[in-house]
């Protein structure tokens, strides 16, 4: 389902990740700082072009989105009829463009169709930033940053672990499943339950399975030493670089702007 | 010679059992050299080992007693991550064993642990990637290396953290013949470095006899014999009760040696001195061979014509493209019996798939009992065409064996009293009958496998396909899985088998296909494939001692190559009389 990180490199995979963090936190200020469609678009298309500069597959995560399209209707349809139009600062949203239903009974508001626009235009801009950051942040990176935050070493371990067994278990459910077929299993099932309980007998061996890994796992850790203390060595450092120093100002200006503009200029509102 | 390890009167029992694993094992192994221990599967080898570092009794509780010194020091009193870093263990699982993403952060794993600092971290990890000879692969996914890889990766791991003694269990019984050649060449490599202590559990006497210093065996529960292993590989009567597989030649030897035509001393243990004896034998007495003996026991085989698989034209690629069969064109007649054979990635899983509907070919038909495979759900199929896969683990679904059994029979939708009638028979014919309410995953591998296998054959189905029956098991496991096979054969059961031990090739299959990079190179009756010797060798596929030795006596009147060492045995003796 999620993109998985791009192991060639960008511009953005030689950036530190706590700078790329930075960069999320703005983002993210700036998108909730605006409610007018129009300014979080302008976020959006600044967003999209550092999306086609790292030659993001964009049509993947569009694909993905896809199947979306009727909460994203639901969403503005709900917004335009729940927020009454006195609720909004500027003259244009107050208006009320056409009314559902008759005796002027469920008045659909601009504003309230602007707000509903935002939010989708907002979903649009996190999860292409989360996107970006998967992309192009190695996950060495990510348990780095654990470490550097004290989060115990026993916790990026799992990590790793899992990340590392993925692949495994995902041939193994493959070859229980021909297995299972080779025996005759219906596993297309019928109705609605069908494919549910047609998974149900993979279950069994993927557990037991699964149980008698991480039993070898334990012992093969216990081999190589786990657990001798409460540390282990540091192999990857993180540093600062003139680049990250850069990109740090740019954020911190672009964020001040933004506030500026929200709360300075009073812009942006609906 | 020094001794390192010592075993003084150990026994031990798992927690909650009254039987012991071990039992009173006194026991020395000598420094810098390499020990190999061998003897039939649960007969506690790797719980002889296991005591070696201390996870048992520290990890897996139970009853041990008795002292262990491992350089003069009782190892009772350390914890396993101490021991560990005198003691290495490679377990047969080489997927279990590694944890990094890449191959330099896995081998760091362990020196790591013990906050050695970064940069001696560095050049450990170097120099043990180098003696394994994965010089290169540092920045390599682990999740991309192949099998014999893996296994090397865990034994890089090991040696980061500088052990004195290296214990390998059973290192190469999941690997196709190339990771196993890898091992072998890693372990050659470690003894001649002359600083280790090395043991291995083993299964495979043919690799083993010419590099151990020194064997033990181990058979229910006691050692049972110690010392050089050329002494113990000539005495079969003795191998034969330790359930050991002996060496085919020196099978050979020993049949001369009880007609009183060699001396003890003289049993061949390869077949360059198989080749020299034979030879001394014929010139002796001017003898040749008289050839006709092998032509009448060529094999009568219950074929008809009649093809019960057709393969035309298939091609298939897979869904990234790659081209994975080639215009493959076979005719499988009822009641044959054949070896798939080839290198891994040749594509014989791949064309076995196509013969149950599993795959459907991109191009061309597979035509089963009459059945287009693309005409027909794979459910139907599966009342045709059984099939086996290579790990018993993955195709266990059920709680007790009766009821694993019951699944496929269920699946085709057979009466109750149908059921009960074939489970019975089939836990009859499989001798499963006293675990059938045991939990399949409660029994050793060689009944696992015989569980996957039963459970296609209450299906009784035409034609049945093996993937790898006899991997991992013992000597007595691979015996008691090939008369299986050969009783349903003779019953008149289509048998395909895929499989890398060329020995169990020659003794039991009637025809061999040979694959290589996706298409079929050779397809013939065994006697004939083996003598091509050349063409065998460009699919890598090494022929089996026997018929490799009886090509190399053809001057002295070999007409025919013997496939099993019975029809050389009998052939030479027919000659030297005659």
């Amino acid at each position: 389902m999620f993109l998985e990180y791009m192991s060639k490199e960008t511009y953005l995979h030689r950036l530190d990740i706590r700078t790329k963090i930075l960069g999320f936190v703005g983002i993210i200020i700036l998108v909730f700082l605006f409610n007018n469609p129009f300014y979080n678009l302008i976020i959006a298309i600044m967003i999209g072009v550092l999306a086609l500069s790292i030659k993001m597959p964009s049509q993947k995560v569009f694909d993905m989105l896809k199947p979306l399209l009727p909460c994203f209707i639901l969403i503005i349809v709900l917004t335009s009829i729940t927020y009454s139009a006195s609720s909004f600062k500027t003259e244009i949203s107050r208006r009320v463009l056409f009314h559902l239903l008759p005796n002027n009974g469920l008045g659909v508001s601009a504003g309230g169709f602007f707000i509903g626009c935002t939010l989708i235009v907002r979903i649009f801009i996190l999860i292409f930033i989360s996107t970006i950051f998967t992309l192009t942040t190695p996950i060495d990176d990510v348990l780095q940053f654990l470490h550097q935050i004290k989060v115990p070493y026993e916790i990026s371990l799992i990590i790793t672990t899992g990340i590392r067994f993925i692949p495994t278990m995902e041939r193994k459910k493959n070859l229980i499943f021909q297995a299972q077929q080779a025996r005759g299993a219906n596993l297309k099932g019928n109705g609605i339950t069908g494919p549910i309980r047609a998974y149900l007998p993979i279950m069994v061996p993927m557990i037991i399975n699964s149980i008698l890994m991480a039993n070898n796992l334990s012992i093969a850790m216990l081999n190589r030493g786990y657990g001798v203390s409460k540390t282990w060595t540091v192999l990857y450092e993180m540093k600062f670089t003139m680049k990250d120093y850069l990109v740090i100002t740019i954020i911190f200006l672009v964020t001040v702007l933004g506030i500026y503009v929200r709360y300075g200029l009073n812009k942006g509102i609906i | 010679m020094k001794n390192i390890i010592n075993y003084n009167n150990v026994s031990y029992s798992y927690p909650n059992a009254d039987e012991e694993v071990l039992k009173n094992i006194d026991l020395n192994i000598k420094e810098a050299k390499f020990t190999v221990i061998m003897g039939p599967t649960g007969a506690g080898k790797t719980t002889l080992v296991s005591c070696l570092n201390g996870l048992i009794p520290q990890l897996f509780e139970g009853k041990l007693t008795g002292e262990i010194t491992v350089a003069g020091q009782n190892i009772s009193n350390f914890r396993v991550q101490t021991l560990v870093k005198y003691i290495g263990l490679v377990l047969q699982d080489a997927e279990t064993q590694i944890f990094g993403r890449t191959v330099e952060e896995d081998t760091a794993f362990g020196p790591r642990n013990f906050s050695i600092p970064k940069e001696e971290i560095s050049n450990r990890v170097d120099e043990a990637l180098s003696r394994v000879r994965l010089d290169g692969y540092k920045k390599r996914n682990t999740g991309e290396l192949s099998g014999g890889e893996k296994q090397r990766l865990a034994i890089a791991g090991v040696l980061a953290m500088m052990p004195k003694i290296l214990v390998l269990d059973e290192p190469t019984s999941e690997l196709d013949p190339i990771g196993r050649m890898e091992i072998y060449t890693t372990i050659d490599d470690l003894r001649k470095e002359n600083r280790l202590t090395l043991i291995g559990i083993e299964h495979s006497s043919q690799e083993i006899i010419d590099k151990a210093d020194e064997l033990i065996v181990i058979n229910n529960c006691s050692v049972v014999w110690q010392g050089e292993p050329k002494l113990l590989f000539r005495d079969i009567e003795k191998l034969n009760s330790f359930c050991i597989k002996p060496i085919p030649v020196s099978i050979i030897g020993w049949s001369l040696y009880k007609k009183g035509l060699i001396e003890y001393d003289q049993i061949p243990l390869d077949i360059d001195e198989a080749e020299l004896i034979i030879r001394r034998l014929f010139t002796d007495r001017k003898a040749m061979f008289t050839g006709c003996s092998i032509d009448l026991m060529a094999s009568t085989t219950l074929t008809d014509d009649r093809p019960i698989l057709q393969i035309k034209d298939v091609d298939y690629h897979y869904s990234s493209g790659k081209l994975a069969l080639k215009k493959i064109n076979l005719d499988i007649n009822q009641g044959e019996f054949i070896a798939l054979i080839g290198q891994n990635g040749a594509g014989k899983t791949t064309l076995a798939k196509h013969l149950n509907g599993l795959l459907k070919p991109t191009a061309g038909q597979v035509i089963i009992n009459k059945k287009n495979s693309k005409d027909f759900e794979l459910a139907q199929l599966a009342k045709e065409v059984g099939y086996v896969f290579q790990n018993p683990d993955h195709q266990i679904f059920c709680v007790t064996v009766e009821k694993e059994i019951e699944y496929g029979l269920k699946n085709a939708g057979f009466s109750a009293q149908e059921i009960k009638e074939r489970t019975e028979r089939v836990l009859e014919l499989t001798s499963l009958t006293k675990f059938r309410n045991a939990h399949p995953f409660s029994l050793g591998k060689g009944e696992r496998q015989m569980i996957a296998v039963a459970s296609i054959l209450a299906i009784e189905p035409k034609i049945l396909v093996v993937d790898e029956p006899t991997t991992g098991l013992d000597w007595n496991g691979i015996n008691r899985m090939m008369e299986l096979i050969k009783t349903l054969h003779k019953n008149g059961t289509t048998i395909i088998m895929i499989t890398h031990d060329m020995d169990i090739v020659a003794k039991y299959a009637e025809r061999i296909i040979v694959m290589k990079a996706g298409q079929v190179l050779m397809d013939g009756r065994t006697r004939e494939v083996f003598s091509e010797f050349q063409q065998l060798k460009s699919a890598y596929v090494m022929p089996p001692q026997i018929p490799l030795l009886s090509l190399r006596l053809k001057d002295l009147g070999m007409k025919d190559i013997a496939l099993d060492e019975q029809e050389l045995t009998t052939a030479i003796l027919e000659s030297l009389e005659g």
